[in-house]
Formats: structure tokens, sequence, C-alpha cells
């Protein structure tokens, strides 16, 4: 279990990280979600005690975290690299070294990971000859090698075909199926949906939502319309000049759409029914987490711009 | 510890096996022995320079003849037969290579010789030979006029040779000190090398690994400190394996340096027979290969470590701060003067190893492992001096890991800002 107490890191004048506190359990996926800039690298940084916290405290099962934790520990960082000139399983078996695994283990492990994503051929080759969604898949392996209890995985689908990608899922769950705490950083909230138990959004540098995803859907309330549709899309102009709904996405033959002050669906439906050619779906949902994400960062983005006016 | 152990094996074995290395390692005693051919055909042809003939318009009626009587195969002198106006032209169509004017006063004491060329003054090798043989000439009639009798004269001519001995406190050795000099310049120059290239081999690794983002995960494997230990060390360890090869390779170069150099006499010049033997030549030369003592060597790679380890400490935090090899410029400046600055004073150095200037320098830690290194190959330096500036310079390597390590830490993780010195040291003061 990783736990977070009011964990405050700073940049010279800079606050990067504002007393954030949360908790990942094990065999759970807990989502790191926040805009740019918002202090994910920098609470990640902490957590895989690269860098270390100005007030607060990281633990994870329960003590600080430290050297011990790093060897129990996968990082698969955002900004991805391994050495150009090094062959794949050298550099696999360098990685898993500093690890703490014995170099004959490591080898070991080297050769079983390599099989399961079907790139045994690889381990002779430069990286530099390697595509990028190879090297990808060398960088996840480089990652679980040492069979982590603990793994932060930041965008770990980035630049991966349906196929590898269908391929990492199945990994993570297995993971996750052991019983090992993963976290999960990504901007993609359709993965985020997909894989999550847990999120804790972070926006400038300070936790502004945080909790069980279905938990925090819910709170959310279903007021949220799907709608597919065929012929003249112009009703949804009308409904939003009247403050009914607000449009979330539109494209030419479907549309999201949020309802404003207690709108009933149905009204939706009749003007839709008056006006379109065919309606293919109607349903009424929890809303998205990506629509969740821009609701709760603009609230926050207005709440300290009018904190701020106040304090002036 | 473990951890540095791996980063270092790791570093090590990755860069001996690579093209470079190999590469550098045999072809490195190549290239010095081409750079001293270099130099011993520059100074040979600059003693030669073909045959010169130079025209004489001779105002004082008798020092021609002497001039011309010390024509050799280089410097032929001869009388144009022609107003001055005309030697000018015919100088400059290229008939003589230049024309001397001896003025009339030139006998008394007074008034200057002038050598008029296309090409100015020349070598200065030429300009010492034009002007002695004038001086003698001009000596020569002087001293006649006040009738000086010829065995004087023949006293007067007569050459001392000069042998140069290194004394040390075992009594003084075989060596000549000519050699001792291409030692002391050898090792300094080596010190240079290894704290120049292998330093700028530090710093394009952390480039590399930072512009691939390989750091990240890295540090989330090792202290940040341990990473730069092991690659500095790693590092190190490759130039010191190739430092041992070129040592042994010159060490062999030395030991056959007698034979090597009596190829390249010529037994006639030094008034031997043909069939002289290899003792005979080297003697007759002067030169004996340098008997160097063991001490040498372990402070030259006592400093050769230290001054790697300092400048590769530093070599790595300017790496870490930014992006790409260009922009390192900047940084670099006020780190490399200090290198620059001591190899600029090698020369001094090696002329007067005991000067106020030579011990100075040899006792500031950026300055003194090439000054220090040249003193102890070519002079007898006091225990004391070498051993206090080598406490020095590994007190202060051990100050720089530290201010190092703490700009390393934070810059390895900074993306895409362009660091200034301010900002580095701002890095130092982060928790």
């Amino acid at each position: 279990m990783l736990t977070l107490e009011d964990v405050t890191k700073r940049y010279g004048d800079l606050v990067a990280v504002n007393r954030v506190s949360f908790t990942a359990r094990p065999g759970r996926i807990l989502g790191l979600l926040g805009p740019n800039g918002a202090g994910k690298t920098s609470t990640i940084r902490m957590i895989a005690y690269i860098t270390v916290p100005d007030e607060g405290r990281v633990l994870f099962d329960g003590k600080p975290v430290g050297p011990w934790s790093q060897e129990r520990m996968g990082y698969l960082p955002e900004e991805r690299g391994l050495y150009k000139k090094m062959k794949v399983g050298e550099q696999l078996v360098y990685l898993a070294e500093l690890k703490g695994l014995s170099r004959a283990d490591a080898r070991k492990r080297v050769r079983h990971w390599l099989d399961r994503f079907e790139a045994r051929d690889w381990a002779g080759k430069k990286t530099e000859e390697l595509s990028k969604g190879m090297q990808q898949k060398v960088q996840f392996i480089a990652t679980i090698l040492h069979d982590p209890a603990l793994l932060i995985l930041d965008e770990p689908f980035g630049g991966l075909d349906p196929i590898n990608a269908d391929l990492l899922n199945d990994v993570i769950m297995e993971l996750k199926g052991e019983g090992r705490t993963i976290l999960f950083a990504s901007h993609r909230m359709e993965q985020v949906e997909q894989l999550c138990d847990d999120i804790c959004l972070i926006s400038k540098g300070e936790i502004v939502l945080q909790g069980a995803l279905r938990e925090v859907k819910r709170q959310f309330g279903r007021n949220t319309i799907l709608l597919d549709f065929e012929g003249d899309d112009r009703f949804l102009d009308e409904l939003e000049a009247e403050g009914l709904v607000r449009v979330n996405v539109r494209s030419r033959s479907h549309a999201e759409l949020r309802l404003l002050d207690g709108t009933p669906p149905r009204l939706v439906l009749e003007k839709a029914m008056a006006r379109v050619r065919e309606i293919t779906r109607f349903e009424l949902v929890e809303p998205p987490m990506r629509e969740i994400f821009v609701t709760v960062v603009n609230r926050q983005t207005q709440g300290t711009e009018a904190a701020g006016a106040v304090a002036e | 510890m473990s951890k540095i152990w791996i980063v270092l094996k790791n570093e090590f074995m990755r860069r001996v096996r690579s093209k470079w290395f190999i590469f550098t390692t045999l072809l490195g005693p190549l290239a010095l022995i081409a750079f001293f051919v270099v130099i011993g055909v520059v100074a040979v042809s600059a003693m030669e320079g073909g045959e010169r003939t130079i025209a004489v318009i001779d105002e004082t009626g008798v020092l021609l003849p002497e001039l011309e009587a010390s024509s050799d195969e280089q410097y032929r002198f001869v009388d144009p037969g022609l107003a001055p106006d005309s030697v000018r032209s015919a100088v400059l169509a290229g008939v003589y290579d230049g024309y001397l004017v001896l003025p009339a006063t030139l006998l008394d004491g007074e008034g200057e010789a002038v050598y008029y060329s296309a090409e100015g003054g020349g070598a200065s090798v030429f300009r010492s030979e034009i002007a002695q043989r004038v001086r003698s000439a001009v000596e020569k009639q002087r001293l006649l006029r006040r009738n000086v009798p010829p065995e004087v004269l023949d006293i007067l001519k007569e050459r001392v040779p000069i042998r140069m001995v290194k004394l040390t406190e075992e009594g003084e050795t075989a060596g000549d000190t000519g050699a001792y000099i291409v030692v002391g310049f050898i090792m300094g120059f080596l010190i240079y090398l290894a704290m120049l290239i292998y330093g700028s081999v530090v710093m394009q690794g952390v480039i590399e690994e930072k512009l691939s983002r390989v750091v990240e995960i890295i540090v989330s494997s090792v202290r940040p400190f341990q990473l730069l230990m092991g690659k500095v060390l790693g590092i190190g360890a490759m130039g010191l394996v190739q430092m041992l090869v070129w040592a042994a390779l010159i060490m062999a170069g030395t030991f056959f340096s007698g034979t090597i150099l009596s190829l390249f006499l010529d037994p006639e010049r030094l008034n031997l027979p043909s069939d002289a033997s290899q003792e005979e030549l080297l003697a007759a030369a002067r030169f004996t290969p340098p008997d160097l003592s063991p001490d040498v060597f372990i402070w030259f790679v006592l400093f050769f470590l230290a001054g790697y380890l300092l400048y590769a400490s530093l070599f790595a935090a300017i790496g870490s701060a930014v992006e790409q090899q260009q922009d390192a410029q900047g940084l670099l400046l006020p780190v490399m003067m200090p290198i620059i600055i001591s190899i600029i004073f090698i020369q001094p150095v090696i002329e007067a190893p005991n000067s106020t200037l030579a011990v100075l320098l040899s006792m500031i830690p950026f300055f003194s492992p090439i000054p220090m290194v040249v003193r102890v190959a070519v002079s007898d330096v006091p225990f004391w001096q070498v051993s206090l500036s080598f406490l020095l310079l590994a007190g202060t390597f051990v100050g720089a890991i530290w201010v190092s390590a703490r700009i390393y830490r934070v810059g390895i993780l900074m993306y895409g800002k362009k660091a200034s010195l301010k900002d580095l040291v701002r890095w130092i003061r982060y928790a």
C-alpha cells in the first residue's frame, strides 16, 4: 500500500505539489489525472524516490520510501528512453541488475518477458534499430522485470497499435490480479475509465477530486444524454440557445449533451423527434470522465481566480 | 556501493568494446610519433631550407672575400658586380635569394648590416646563421686591423662542446636532459588529454542519458550520486586502461629510442667512420636514453586520476545542465580555462621547473596536474611539494564532486530549459 501524507514540493518560489494526500491499495489501479503542469510528474518522482518532499511523507507499506522501495517499484516515465547503442538483452539485464537482481536471475527473466511480448529475436538488436512501438514494449518489460510490488505507469499505451495495446492491457490486468499496487497516469480519459478503480485528480499542485471511480461518477449524477441520429441537427443549437443543455461533444450524427438546471430528458427527446429523420440511440448516462475532468479543473481555475480577486 | 559498481562495470564494458576506444588506443601512439616526426621534419627543413644565394654589396672591400670563403652548400655569398639598384631588381626577379648591404662603417663598430629579401627576415635559424657569419667576418677583420696574431684568431674560433646532465639526490643520471624534457612534455600532454577528452566523454555520456530520457529510469533505481560516481569511475577506468597501454608502448619506445634514433643519424656528419657502432653514434650525438625512476610513473598515475576525477565531475555537472552539446560552450569556458592555462605554461615550466611560477602553478589544485607531472619528470621535486600538491588536488576533488552531484541531481531532470551559471548555483542550494 502506498500512502502520501501532506506532501509538499517547492522549486524555488513555485509550489509544484501542495499538501497532497492519497492512498493507493494493492490489487487496484489508481488513476493519477491532471492537466499538464499540474504536479503529476513531481508527485510521481517523489513516490519513486527520485526527489524528496519538502514537507510530508511518502510511505510504502508503512515505511518511508527509499532505496529499498526503489527495488520493489517499477517506473515507466512518460518521457521514455533507452540506451540507443546498447543491445536490447544487455540493456534489460543492466536495468534489472540496478534493481538488485543477480545477473543470472536477470537473464532468465529477460528471456521470459521477451517471449511473452513476442520479442525473442530482439535481444541481440541495438535499441535504435527497433521501431517506436517495439521500444515501447522493451521499456515496459524493463519496468516489470524485477517483479515490483508497486507500478507507476505514465501513458503506457502511447505509440502502441491496437493489438499491442490489448496485449499490454492483458498484462496490466494480470499484474493487478496478482495484488500489485498500480498507479496509472494518463490524459486519455477513455483508458482511465476502462482501467482504473480509483482516481485522484490534481490541478495546480492540489488534489481537487479523489475517490473510487464509480463513486465519483455517481456524485456527478445521471445528467448526460448520448444521442445518435440521422438528419437535421439544428435543434441542438436551439436547445443550447434556450439554456436547457450544454453540448459537450458534437459530430454529424452524434451528440453528448449535459442537462442544465433540471431539464427533463424527455424534453430533449421530444425536440429531437420533432426535427430529425431518425433516432438510433437515446441514453441517459453518468458523465464521462473527460467531462468530469473539464468541469472540475475549470471550477478550480475560476475558484482560484475569484479568490485572487477577493484578496485584491 | 554495489550499485556504483554495477554502473561502473556497465560504463566501462560498453566503452571499452566501442570502435572509438579500440581505434584511439591503437592509433594514439602512432599519432604521437607522427606528431614528433612532423616537428622533427619541420625543424630539420628549417635548418636546411635549400641553398640560398646571397648577393653582397660590400662597401668595406674586405668582408666579401671572408663571406665568400664561408660559403657552403646552404649559403652561397657572391659578388653581383652590379650597381645597388640593379641588385635590387635582380633579387626581385629571383636571380638571388636576397642581398646583404655591408656599410664601410661596420669595421669601426658603427652602422648595421642590412639583409634585403622578398620574403623578409625568414626563420630565426636563417637569421642567426647570417648574423653569425657577418659577425665573425667583421670580428676577424677588426682583429686583423689591430695586428692580432693568427694563433689568437685560431683560439677565438675554437668551440667548446657543452653537455647537460640531470642531477638527482641519488647522484647524476646518465640521461641527457633533452630526453627528460621529451618525457615531461609527453606526460604533461597526456594529462591534458585525459582531463579534456575523458572529461568530454563523461559530459557526452551525461547529455546522451538526459537527451534519451533514460536517466529518469536509472535514477528510479539508483541515487543520482551513485550514477554520477559509477559513470565517472567507469570512464576513468577506461581512460586508465588506455593510458596504461600507451605507457607500455612509450616505455618500449624509450627503451628502443636509441636504436630508433640511430637510424636517423648520419655517421659522416658526426665525423665518425660510416661503419661506426650504435653506441659510438649515440655517444657522438650526445644522446643517452632517459633513466626514469618508478616514482615518476606513480605520480603520473596519481595526478592523472585526481586531475581526471576533478574535471570529470565538473564536466558531468555541466552536461546535466544542458540539452545538447552545443549549449554547453558557455558553461564550459570557466572550467576549461585552468586546463588551457596550464598547458600554455608547460614550456616555461619545462625550462625552469623550480621557478616560482612553476612551483606555484603546480600547487594550485585546478592547475596542478600538468605542471606537477612535468616538474616530476624533468627535475627532482621535493617530496613534500608533490604530496602537498596531491592532497590539495584530492581535497578539491572531494569538494567538486559534492557540488557537482548537487547540480547533477537537479539538472538531469530539467528538460527544455537552458540553464545559466546562476541557475547552477541555485540548484546547489536545493534540498
